[in-house]
Order: C-alpha cells, then sequence, then structure tokens
C-alpha cells in the first residue's frame, strides 16, 4: 500500500475527507436500508408523513412472499438457469482462452477485437430474432433457450478474461508438458488447468452475477413455468402501495445472496471488472 | 514451438462454434427479417427491401427516441464519471480504511438491477415515497419525480448513476493504485501542486482506464433496459423512450419483428459509431497532453 506517498494535503484534511465519504456512503446506502426497513414493517407504518423510523418490525411478509407466493419455485428456476450458464460457460470459455492465449500475437489480437464488437452488440438486437426462431421451435418458457442466449452473452466477457489468466501462465510449461509426451488435451487438462483456477473463479463469478440478474432475455423467453426471479419481481406490485411491505421483502431476499457472495469475494470481482481496463 | 501448436485450433470450437450458431446466427436471421413487413403471427411476410429502414427514419418517435437516449447517456456517463473519478481519487488519497468504504460503495452494483431500481421506484413513489414523506414533512412541495416528462428523465439518469456508479469508482480506483508513486513523490519535492499533479501525472496514467469505462459505459446505456423498463416503462408518454425501450415496444408489444430488427440494425450502426468517434477523441487527447 502506498498510503503515505499520498497524503497529498495533510493530517487536517484526513478527517474532513473521512466524514465526506461517511456521508457519501451513508447517502449511497439509504434507498437498500430502506428498502430493508419496509420489508419488516406493517403497511400502516410504511406509508406515513413523515416517513417512520421506529416501529414493531415483523418477518411476517418474509414468510408470506416466500411460502406463499411461489417465490421458491422462481428461485428453483433462477438457480437451474444461472447454474448451467456457468457450467457451460467456463469451461468452454477457458478451453478458447487458452489456445488464445497460446497462439501467435499478431492471430490473437484481431480475435480480441472481434470479441469485443460482439459484446457491445444491443442485446434487444439478438433478443428478437431469438423470440422468433424460440416461438417457431415452440421453445419459449423452456430452460434451454434461456441457458443458451445467456452462455452466448456471455462468452465474450469470460474469453477476454481468462486469456488474461492463461497469458500469465508461462509456455515453458507447455513444452515441458509436451516432452514428457502429453498432448495438447493432456497438457492443458494436467498442467495448465490447475494453474489457471484464479481466472476461473472470476470467471464463475461473472457469469453467475450476469446470468443470475439477467433481465432482458429472461423476461421474453420465460412463461409461467420457468420465470426468473428478477422477473417475478418486476412483474409483482410495483404498482400497488399495499403491496410494498410484501414486495420489499421479495427484493430483500433476491438481492441478499449476491450481496453475500459479494463481500466474501469482492477480491476477485475487482480482479474481473479492471481485466479489461488496465490491460488496456 | 510445440509439436501440437496446429490441433490447438480444435479448442476453439466448442466456444466459437456456439457463437456463431447462437450470436451471429440469430444475429443474420434479424438483418434477414429486417427487409420484411412481418407481424408476428400473421402467415405472411412481404418483402420491402429498405422500407422498415426509410419509415423509421421518417418518423418522429424514432428521433424522439435517440434523442432521449442520447440526454440520457450523456447525462448518466457524464454523473458517473465525476462522481466515480472524485470518490476513487478519495479513496486514493484516505488510504486506511479504503476498503471498508470501497466495498460499502460497491454494494448498488451488485444488487440485481431490477431489484435496485425497485427500491428506487419505491424512494421516489408520490407521496409516499421516502423523498416525498421527508420533503412533505418539512411543508416542500415535491416534483412529480416519475410523472413529469423532464424529472422523469432526471429520475432514470439518477437511477442509472446510482447503480453504475461504482462500477467506474472501483475501476478507476484500481488504476490508481496501480500508479507509480515515486512519480508524484519528486513532483511533491519539486513543489507542484495537487492540482499540477493530477492533471499532468494523475490522468495522462489514467487514461487506458478512461477510455475503457467511458466506452464500455456508453454502449451499455444504449442497450440499457431494465432500469426504464421498470422505473418508468418508457414513459410518462414516451418522455423516458429509449431506442431500446422502443425496440421492445415495437418487437414484443406491436409484434412488428421485422421493423424491430431494423430498429436493431440502425442502433447498432449508432453505438459502433459513437464509439469510434469516442476512442478516436480520447486518443487524440491524450496524444496531445504528452507533448
Amino acid at each position: 500500500m502506498s498510503n503515505h506517498a499520498l497524503t497529498l494535503g495533510g493530517r487536517r484534511n484526513g478527517y474532513g475527507l473521512f466524514l465526506a465519504l461517511c456521508l457519501v456512503t451513508f447517502v449511497n446506502l439509504v434507498p437498500l436500508l430502506w428498502a430493508v426497513l419496509t420489508s419488516l414493517k406493517h403497511p400502516a407504518d410504511a406509508f406515513t408523513i413523515p416517513p417512520t423510523i421506529v416501529f414493531e418490525p415483523t418477518l411476517d411478509y418474509h414468510r408470506k412472499v416466500w411460502f406463499e407466493n411461489d417465490f421458491f419455485r422462481f428461485l428453483t428456476n433462477s438457480l437451474i438457469v444461472s447454474l448451467s450458464t456457468v457450467a457451460i460457460s467456463v469451461p468452454i470459455g477457458s478451453f478458447a482462452a487458452y489456445a488464445l492465449s497460446r497462439i501467435p500475437r499478431r492471430s490473437a489480437g484481431p480475435i480480441l477485437s472481434v470479441l469485443f464488437t460482439i459484446r457491445m452488440f444491443p442485446h434487444m438486437l439478438l433478443a428478437i430474432p431469438f423470440f422468433v426462431m424460440g416461438t417457431f421451435l415452440n421453445m419459449i418458457d423452456s430452460y434451454p433457450l434461456l441457458i443458451l442466449a445467456l452462455v452466448a452473452i456471455n462468452q465474450p466477457f469470460t474469453v477476454w478474461l481468462m486469456h488474461g489468466f492463461f497469458l500469465d501462465i508461462p509456455r515453458d510449461l507447455d513444452e515441458a508438458a509436451a516432452i514428457d509426451g502429453c498432448n495438447a488435451w493432456q497438457a492443458f487438462r494436467i498442467v495448465i488447468l490447475p494453474l489457471a483456477r484464479p481466472g476461473m473463479t472470476v470467471a464463475a463469478l461473472f457469469s453467475l452475477l450476469l446470468s443470475y440478474n439477467e433481465f432482458l432475455f429472461a423476461l421474453v423467453l420465460t412463461g409461467a413455468k420457468t420465470k426468473t426471479l428478477p422477473v417475478a419481481i418486476a412483474s409483482f406490485g410495483g404498482e400497488d402501495v399495499s403491496a410494498w411491505s410484501l414486495s420489499a421483502a421479495g427484493a430483500i431476499g433476491i438481492m441478499l445472496p449476491i450481496v453475500v457472495i459479494m463481500v466474501i469475494l469482492q477480491r476477485h470481482l475487482v480482479r474481473g471488472l479492471t481485466a479489461g481496463a488496465v490491460k488496456g | 514451438m510445440v509439436r501440437w501448436q496446429r490441433s490447438l485450433w480444435l479448442f476453439f470450437l466448442p466456444s466459437f462454434g456456439l457463437l456463431a450458431l447462437v450470436l451471429l446466427w440469430p444475429l443474420a436471421y434479424a438483418v434477414y427479417l429486417s427487409f420484411f413487413d412481418y407481424y408476428l403471427g400473421a402467415p405472411e411476410r412481404t418483402f420491402v427491401g429498405l422500407g422498415n429502414y426509410a419509415g423509421l427514419l421518417g418518423e418522429a418517435r424514432l428521433w424522439n427516441s435517440i434523442g432521449t437516449t442520447l440526454i440520457i447517456a450523456l447525462g448518466s456517463v457524464g454523473l458517473e464519471f465525476l462522481v466515480g473519478m472524485g470518490l476513487a481519487l478519495a479513496l486514493y488519497r484516505l488510504g486506511t480504511g479504503a476498503r471498508v468504504f470501497s466495498t460499502l460503495l460497491f454494494l448498488p452494483h451488485v444488487v440485481t438491477p431490477v431489484v435496485a431500481t425497485l427500491f428506487l421506484k419505491w424512494m421516489l413513489a408520490a407521496n409516499w415515497g421516502l423523498v416525498d414523506a421527508t420533503l412533505l414533512t418539512f411543508d416542500i412541495e415535491p416534483p412529480d419525480w416519475l410523472g413529469s416528462p423532464f424529472w422523469a428523465k432526471v429520475s432514470v439518469i439518477l437511477a442509472d448513476a446510482w447503480i453504475f456508479t461504482p462500477l467506474v469508482m472501483m475501476v478507476l480506483y484500481a488504476a490508481l493504485q496501480g500508479l507509480d508513486t515515486a512519480q508524484i513523490e519528486a513532483a511533491k519535492i519539486d513543489g507542484a501542486s495537487d492540482w499540477r499533479i493530477f492533471r499532468h501525472i494523475i490522468v495522462p496514467a489514467l487514461i487506458p482506464a478512461i477510455i475503457f469505462t467511458i466506452s464500455v459505459r456508453l454502449m451499455d446505456v444504449f442497450r440499457f433496459f431494465d432500469v426504464i423498463y421498470v422505473l418508468t416503462g418508457g414513459g410518462p408518454g414516451t418522455a423516458t423512450e429509449t431506442i431500446t425501450m422502443y425496440t421492445y415496444q415495437l418487437g414484443f408489444r406491436m409484434l412488428e419483428v421485422g421493423k424491430a430488427s431494423a430498429l436493431g440494425v440502425i442502433t447498432l450502426i449508432v453505438v459502433a459509431a459513437l464509439l469510434f468517434t469516442i476512442n478516436r477523441t480520447l486518443t487524440r487527447i491524450y496524444r496531445r497532453g504528452d507533448q
């Protein structure tokens, strides 16, 4: 850490900065905190002027949303979709990323640019043909189509990200493996892959986040049977104020697992976010 | 060179095969559909050539949606960049404890966007939302956050900024941590002011990260859908209807998939042109700063 190098202002400024950051952080978190409070309130406490801060908390709405409103089914759908996406996306992404890191730079460069371009496609442009094809193939409201779509929109980023990690693994290892009689697959599987585990963790984390949070494809490709959590909560009493406590409870439930995962794995998350930026 | 170098292309096969099948083929199909007058569910489709494009370009609603997209894009990306840069510098300067702040500040970005937007919607709801209830307590008449064309745009920009500023902050903060501190120390010893250090050492070193965040954010704003869908649905009227929202309305509400595909292709062209311009401009500024 380089703290001392950057006390540009000096001690006195330090406290001001600290207080300002506390204030910004608090304001930033007010919507989250308020939603947590709302989910623990009876509607009578939720609609008051001035806003009620002290009230008798209740977990009733959390219980209701999960046990009486099908949210368990939506959670199951979300888990099936996001875990399958990770299970397909990370392995095939790592194959491609490995090969990309082992071919000459002048061939890898254009491939990376193409991947970056694909990443920028407006998703809406893909959602339309998906919807049309899905309708013809009678695959709307089934898991495979949504999973395929998510794997595909995820793939450019996954390959891009893992490519950086494979580049850090020296080529000498491939050559040593070759001399020991490994073929390409064995060298990859036995020698390289175990070293790429941190990269795979980051890639898996991002695929998971993306597929758990994804809304557009989930909205147009799912139906009553396969609805995921974001689609369910969006269509669930956003308008009706009396349903607030219930929707807030649902929303908090959707948010919690992600927040826990993210706080535990923040280090990996930051590594993934900055992979594109720092390497240029 | 390893002897099986030549068989490496096999490793590309699953990934690129899938991309071709699931991304490029549908994309080509969308371009193909954009030449037809095609209502999903109708038995026939008629070839109209560039008719859909011509029709769209003559439409006030399309230009309105492009204007709205630009206002929202510039507003939110500008806000995100300024606040994100401020926060990144603050964290960098704070040193100790920055980790705790960065985790807390980052939270809104990991929350499912639909959920985060619902939180904001509840905050901004007329009368009973936290913002209005607080203002009314002090007898201040609040604006109609989601119901007036002007404030609805402001609300969308604020929502986008709330969700994505943490991302900008994190990328810039990580880039700051990679800076060469010796150079800054030397400048300080030579008596350079904070501003000059920022302007002549920190900013040039951050250019790759800045280009990266601005381009990524801009292309995301153009396809950004969940926040507007949940917060305003494109309303009131078409006040917050971006190109993406309009495409959604065309394709999935009116089922005019031919026209919607044409609009998707137009979006792609606009985004590509915009990104190209931005990259060139920023790179030029960067080069000029160097001399």
